[in-house]
């Protein structure tokens, strides 16, 4: 009873700050002289109306999933992995020159190439990682830095190094190493089940196993962990470079699933994405994908939203920024004492224990 | 004597539980009235109100016969009312002169005059016998001198009515005649004391009046004329304060659980190191370290837990040399801690009762399957429920987060996950600090009963009462070091007290 | 001569921005709010400030509109941060996800989706008669735009601020130790929220300095990781106006130092010198180490009736 309770007060502050978001997001859209009614039947209608559109939106969702469950799991260690960009670009990366490269297809190419995704973004983790361990550093601002770098290096690969002819984009990779398609004439792949499947590991680990649970004791105290007996340092560590190679994976997986090439503006701002995803999902692996998908929903449905109405699609994205903001201020809101106060004297609960 | 406050039916209520209920107070001018209570009776509190932190639930406040309110603390400076806290309120990246000056309304201007500033502190500082070195860092004074600082913030501030919250607590015996002198000159000057101490010797000694506290009620006001240290121990605890109830046991021949031999660790601090410190621990028995807080207490307690490593020396569990100074190492080597910041060291606030109960061994397989690769849930829950029966955890459900519990329920919690584990040795820092009567008692038992079972147990606590209620053996840490050692049988009271001040 | 003369008038030129930025944290951080949404409040501010600049034509009211809607945004994480008490860095995230995404939203409302660039004039540079022909300094220091000037006063006035004024000490002491500052009278809160107010204002004229005296146009992304080389900047100059200074000027100096090489025909592919400022920062950053210095308080909420 009592966990139930709890999941429905978790759940309750996100689902009231979509709608709040929306209720802003409709002011907007009547602003710009659309029936914001008309505007969200159609927004929902692009994403969920047509098969092709669910397809576009899983497509849309997949990597959106990988980059929300690398911020979730690094900062369910209390670690401010804010890379999630850098790791998936490097990840893509891996996966592109070793396609290029080894020229193996089928089967082994596939797996090879997401391993190698997976291994770089891991070691794109592992730096802000042990700067923090060992230097005691901002693993924010390097992380952040480290963005940057790899945006810049995939420029290098597709602007100098493996150019295709004259445009600045590399080729495509074979289409021997495609990650194929799961229902024909539905854009998403075997991706969206990779995706799934690391979530659901995740939450697995996070919530049934000791190490997840010390992972978690972690992120919540770190210096009671310490004295507990439980290694701060190598759980850190492991959550950064798990984390990164999270976003590696799904790095590799939209280059072998949706891209194909490098190419500028790929995987640009996933990583902040995937920060607010996890903020909004409460840092829950399993809320976290769902967020994800809304999120895929807003950016697929805007599309044929602004065909319809002539309502920018931006306006989605101005949706997804006030879900953020609303969640995590209604987030902050709950654990004040006076709202606990103010709680107890509308739902007339008494509370034992406390003093 | 002249009144100058009088606090009328003041209560306090934090959720449903009273901190203070009905207190009527009053100071004289001129007169140092005591606070006089054990920890949670109150004080703290009433002082708060007095001081504008808490508004109070109910009552009124008068200075000068006028009624006043205080909303703030700027108001309750700008009426004459200065507070030294216990753990004082001074900015320790700022020198002694910013913080006097700090929030200065009296002045003028935008920049800090400094000259005219100094002159008016140092002719404070003068009168009053209040030495302070106006340009060190206040990480670089020593305690009595940053109390001193507060004393001559407060007066700077223009306090008529001075709050000295426990001030001799922290203090060494010579700095505690130097606090009573500069007492004596305030009170002389017409300034007015309250007082709070729960040191009944010292009580007795500076006090006019005292009025005691318990439970958030006043229990009477005396003059220190009609009264002695027995009567005020009995308003104050409510019982006749006895001689220690328990038995106590000479375990030296038992076997040594923990040996410190010539242990440094940051040797040049004399509040955080501990130079050449050597002390052994038997099974079956209790070890206080008595001592004024800051001579290396705390460093003493982490590292016989692993949680710091010594510079030099060694350390010995069970006659092994123990090569790799880390907590777990100590975990399994039969050591347990139970730390003296509960929420910041001892617990995971935001996680469960439960959760917080196996936090050591959730990977043994009463609570997962395949050490640690899938949690047995419910086996948890089940084991959580007979701890909170076994160790009376007051909780409506063992999934409750820890940090809804009040502080005796949390020790409770550390006690039952630390002393499950069939300690060795158990290390305990101010295990009862800040719990009411109750709670206090039942760690008490459960310190008998393990020593009992044959645990070695390192007392650390700041409360003498304790640790003479509890020793078998009392050890006095000073500046780092160990100054002494005594039996717990019949302890020399005198003797210890003068350890403690290094002699 | 002259190629070294003009990486030093770039140098100051690319320091400003990340100077205004680093002093609004600077300004927070006293008050002990650790505000990572740099980077979201300089975005709304390049915005605001170029989309003013190009309705009125006045850079100067570009500047200060920026510097409104820098406050604006910031308000709500102060709101958050201070009233409800949520976590700073997880609220700075917030505000750096949100008002990026406000800012490219007002831009393409205002401008339609079409692709041609809008452009403004950028502030013109003002010489200092007399001072400005001293050889090497003089261009540097005395041929600026009027801005540059502003912003190296402020540094100086900060200085006086935090090290001299009563109203500094105050400041300073609610990031140090709220509880003992709230004891003297000073309102804790007030203060924070005025903190609030500095940092959003001078993020957004950080931003806005940008569109207006720097790039003429605006991108989306425009501050380009500045709002965290600021933080950077903070830990690097040790929370001292004048160390913040020199912290800038370093990475102002590595960012002039790109430009240059990209243009120099070095036969290496040019995002390898854009990577020189994001390096540098990292390299900065493990070299300076672990020693924490910043303000005892930052980041920790405030209450006043704490049990």
């Amino acid at each position: 009873m009592e966990k139930l309770k709890k999941a429905f007060g978790a759940c309750l502050v996100p689902l009231l700050s979509i709608l709040l978001a929306f209720l802003i997001g409709g002011i907007i859209m009547a602003a710009l002289g659309a029936d914001p009614f008309v505007a969200v039947k159609f927004l929902f209608q692009g994403a969920f109306g047509t098969k092709a559109g669910i397809g576009t939106t899983l497509t849309k969702a997949t990597p959106l999933m990988f980059t929300a469950l690398c911020a979730c799991f690094a900062y369910k260690c209390g670690v401010f992995n804010l890379g999630g960009e850098g790791q998936f670009l490097m990840g893509s990366m891996a996966a592109f020159l070793t396609c290029y490269f080894t020229g193996l297809t089928g089967f082994a190419g596939i797996v090879l190439a997401l391993l190698a995704g997976a291994l770089a973004g891991g070691i794109w983790g592992m730096i802000p990682g042990v700067l923090k361990i060992t230097r005691g550093q901002n693993e924010m601002i390097i992380s952040i830095m480290l963005n940057y770098v790899a945006t810049l290096l995939m420029g290098v690969i597709y602007t100098s190094w493996i150019r295709d002819a004259s445009v600045p984009q590399t080729p495509a990779i074979d289409e021997a190493v495609h990650l194929p398609r799961i229902v024909s004439g539905m854009r998403f792949t075997w991706g969206l089940v990779i995706a799934i499947a690391v979530g659901l590991i995740l939450y697995y680990v996070l919530f049934w196993t000791n190490a997840g649970f010390r992972l978690r004791a972690v992120g919540y105290n770190m210096t009671a962990s310490r004295f507990n007996g439980i290694p701060v340092g190598r759980y850190m560590l492991a959550s950064f470079i798990v984390s990164g190679a999270i976003a590696g994976l799904g790095g590799s997986a939209e280059l072998l699933g949706t891209q194909f090439r490098l190419i500028n503006g790929f995987g640009a701002g996933y990583g902040f994405d995937g920060v607010a995803m996890a903020l909004i999902g409460q840092l829950h692996p399993i809320a976290t994908m769902l967020v994800a998908l809304f999120f895929a929903v807003l950016r697929v449905g805007s599309t044929t939203m602004q065909a319809a109405t002539g309502v920018p699609t931006s306006v989605s994205d101005i949706i997804q920024a006030l879900v953020i903001v609303f969640s995590v201020a209604g987030m902050a809101l709950t654990k004040l004492p006076e709202f606990e106060a103010w709680k107890n004297r509308v739902f007339g609960k008494r509370k034992e224990g406390a003093a | 004597m002249e009144e100058l406050l009088r606090m009328e039916h003041i209560s306090k209520r934090f959720g449903n539980f009273y901190a203070n209920q009905d207190i009527n107070f009053s100071v004289a001018k001129g007169e140092v009235h005591t606070l006089l209570g054990e920890n949670g009776a109150g004080k703290s509190t009433l002082m708060n109100i007095l001081i504008g932190l808490y508004q109070p639930t109910e009552g009124k406040i008068f200075l000068n016969g006028q009624e006043v309110r205080i909303d703030s603390p700027s108001q309750a400076v700008k009426l004459g009312i200065g507070m030294v806290h216990q753990h004082f309120m001074l900015v320790e990246a700022m020198t002694v002169f910013d913080n006097i000056i700090l929030g200065d309304k009296h002045a003028k201007g935008v920049f800090i005059d400094r000259a005219a500033r100094r002159k008016e502190i140092e002719a404070l500082s003068e009168k009053y016998g209040l030495d302070v070195q106006l340009d060190k860092l206040i990480t670089d004074i020593s305690v009595g001198e940053q109390q001193r600082t507060e004393i001559l913030k407060a007066l700077y501030h223009g306090a008529e009515l001075l709050i000295l919250d426990e001030p001799s607590a922290a203090l060494t015996d010579i700095e505690v005649e130097g606090l009573f002198a500069i007492m004596h000159k305030l009170i002389g000057e017409g300034k007015s004391i309250i007082f709070i101490s729960h040191k009944m010797r010292e009580v007795l000694r500076i006090s006019d009046r005292i009025t005691i506290l318990r439970l958030g009620k006043v229990v009477g006001t005396v003059n220190r004329a009609d009264t002695d240290g027995q009567k005020l121990a009995n308003l104050m605890i409510g019982k006749e304060l006895t001689e220690s109830q328990y038995e106590k046991i000479d375990a030296s021949g038992a076997e040594v659980v923990a040996e410190l031999d010539h242990v440094d660790f940051n040797k040049e601090s004399k509040h955080s190191g501990l130079s050449d410190l050597s002390l052994k621990i038997h099974a079956g028995e209790i070890v206080g370290v008595a001592g004024v807080d800051g001579n290396g207490q705390t460093q003493l307690a982490q590292l016989i837990t692993g949680v710091l490593a010594p510079d030099a020396g060694e350390v010995h569990l069970k006659g092994k040399r123990v090569a790799v100074f880390d907590p777990n190492g100590f975990i399994e080597h039969g050591v347990c801690h139970v730390p003296e910041d509960r929420n910041l060291q001892g617990l995971i606030g935001d996680m469960s009762i439960a959760e917080n109960l196996v936090l050591k061994d959730a990977d043994d397989a009463r609570f997962s399957k395949g050490r640690g690769l899938l949690l047995k849930k419910r086996a948890i829950g089940d084991y959580a429920r007979r701890m909170a029966e076994k160790y009376d955890v007051r909780c409506t459900s063992v999934d409750q987060s820890v940090r809804s519990l009040s502080g005796g329920n949390q020790q409770k919690v550390i006690l039952a996950r630390e002393l499950e584990n069939d300690p060795a040795l158990l290390v305990m820092a101010h295990p009862t600090r800040g719990l009411d009567i109750g709670a206090t008692s039942f760690v008490h038992e459960q310190m008998i009963g393990a020593r009992e079972r044959g645990v070695g147990i390192l007392l650390i606590s700041a409360d003498f009462d304790e640790i003479l209620e509890m020793s078998d053996r009392i050890v006095v840490c000073f500046e780092g070091g160990i100054m002494g050692e005594f039996s717990g049988k019949n302890p020399p009271v005198e003797e210890i007290s003068l350890a403690m001040t290094g002699k | 001569m002259d190629w070294v003369s003009s990486l030093l008038l770039a140098t100051v030129r690319l320091a400003i921005p990340v100077l205004l930025i680093s002093l609004a944290e600077l300004y927070g951080q006293r008050a002990g709010m650790v505000n990572i949404g740099l980077e979201g409040l300089a975005a709304i501010g390049a915005l605001v400030g170029f989309l003013v600049c190009y309705i009125t034509g006045s850079n100067w009211l570009g500047l200060l509109c920026g510097a409104l809607a820098g406050i604006a945004v910031n308000m709500i994480y102060a709101f958050s941060t201070i009233t409800l008490c949520a976590n700073h860095t997880v609220y700075g995230m917030a505000i750096n996800i949100f008002a990026p995404a406000l800012a490219s939203f007002i831009y393409r409302v205002y401008f339609g989706t079409g692709s041609d660039l809008k452009q403004i004039v950028t502030m013109s540079s003002v010489a200092i008669p007399g001072l400005k022909d001293i050889p090497i300094i003089g261009g540097l220091l005395f041929d600026q735009s009027p801005m540059v000037y502003l912003t190296l006063l402020f540094v100086v006035f900060t200085a006086v601020f935090f090290g001299r004024t009563r109203a500094g000490l105050s400041y300073k002491s609610v990031g140090e130790h709220p509880q003992a500052a709230a004891t003297l009278g000073i309102n804790v809160i007030g203060v924070k929220y005025l903190a609030c107010v500095i940092c959003g204002a001078l993020s957004g004229i950080g931003g806005a300095y940008l569109t207006t005296c720097y790039s003429s146009t605006y991108t989306d992304g425009i501050v380009a990781g500045r709002g965290f080389i600021a933080l950077a900047a903070v830990i690097f100059g040790r929370w001292s106006a004048g160390g913040i200074l020199l912290a800038c000027l370093f990475f102002g100096f590595c960012d002039a130092l790109q430009i240059k090489l990209q243009v120099s025909g070095i036969a290496i592919p040019y995002q390898f010198f854009q990577m020189i400022p994001y390096l540098a920062t990292v390299l900065v950053l493990s070299l300076i180490g672990a020693k924490q210095a910043g303000p005892r308080a930052n980041g920790q909420p405030y209450r006043r009736e704490q049990r």
